[in-house]
């Protein structure tokens, strides 16, 4: 690549871009490095816990326990979420030695998951309080649980294929 | 300016064009921040080299460091600026148009 502070020929450019290429393949590598195993337990947890928490507390009357009683479960499984949510991401840092970044995944599965999984998790609270039927909750719990395995698989799918 | 700097095509950086300046911009770039010892793991680099060429990175307003305690010892972490951002992109852009030369028909 040593050009002697002249205009590089083609052929040493050529080789400038793939060797640029190759370092920028292998970091990506590492910045989709999975989440470790017991903070992808419990985001799953905590994403299928949520539409039936935030039921319970958007529910016109008591339903299973009192509106308080769903309150305080959400906001404290809320917390531990974040608590946890820092820890992993200290410790996910200090393993990969790269910064966390959100943006690994292409943006065609990421944006419909950021807009799509919150109505889906918000609107089925309001779904169950004008229907009372706990099925829309439940089906949420479940649809956010599997959008969290899904993308955990496809991390590690994305990690091995450009380790 | 010599005759060969006229020749350079837009964007072209000299700074970050020696091969393991444009390699650590290249793994910064896309890891957005990288702690200095993954980045001279990744690169094969001793740690006096990448200090030497972050230094230029540095004193060119290329790359910034980040020092962070952990376990007790300090860490370094390296992260691209704005401008060695789009320093990088227009270096990568030089050498594409190095490769793949505009027509000048089209022109």
């Amino acid at each position: 690549m040593e050009t002697n502070g002249g205009r590089p020929t083609p052929e040493q450019a050529q080789s400038a871009l793939a060797e640029a290429e190759q370092i920028q393949a292998s970091a990506a590598a590492l910045s989709a490095t999975p989440w470790p195993n017991w903070f992808f337990a419990a985001l799953t947890l905590y994403i299928a816990a949520l539409p039936i928490a935030y039921g319970g507390v958007m529910a016109d009357e008591d339903w299973l326990l009192p509106g308080p009683s769903w309150t305080g479960i959400m906001m404290a499984i809320t917390a531990l979420h974040l608590g946890l949510f820092a820890l992993a991401a200290k410790t996910w840092r200090e393993k990969t030695g790269v910064a966390l970044r959100l943006d690994v995944l292409p943006k065609r599965a990421t944006v419909p998951l950021a807009i799509g999984l919150p109505s889906i998790l918000v609107g089925s609270a309001f779904v169950f309080r004008f229907t009372g039927s706990p099925v829309w909750l439940f089906a949420a719990s479940l649809i956010g649980a599997a959008a969290s395995v899904g993308f955990h698989l496809a991390f590690v799918r994305l990690h091995r294929a450009s380790a | 300016m010599s005759p060969e700097a006229h020749d350079m095509p837009a964007g072209f950086d000299a700074t970050i064009h020696a091969p393991n300046r444009l390699r650590i911009c290249a793994l910064l770039d896309t890891a957005g921040e990288a702690e200095f010892g993954l980045v001279q793991k990744q690169l094969r680099l001793s740690a006096s080299v990448l200090s030497k060429h972050a230094t230029v990175l540095m004193d060119a307003g290329y790359v910034e460091q980040r020092k962070a305690v952990r376990d007790t010892r300090q860490r370094v972490w390296l992260r691209l600026t704005r401008a060695g951002r789009d320093a990088y992109q227009g270096h990568l852009a030089a050498l594409r148009a190095i490769v793949e030369p505009a027509d000048p028909a089209a022109s």
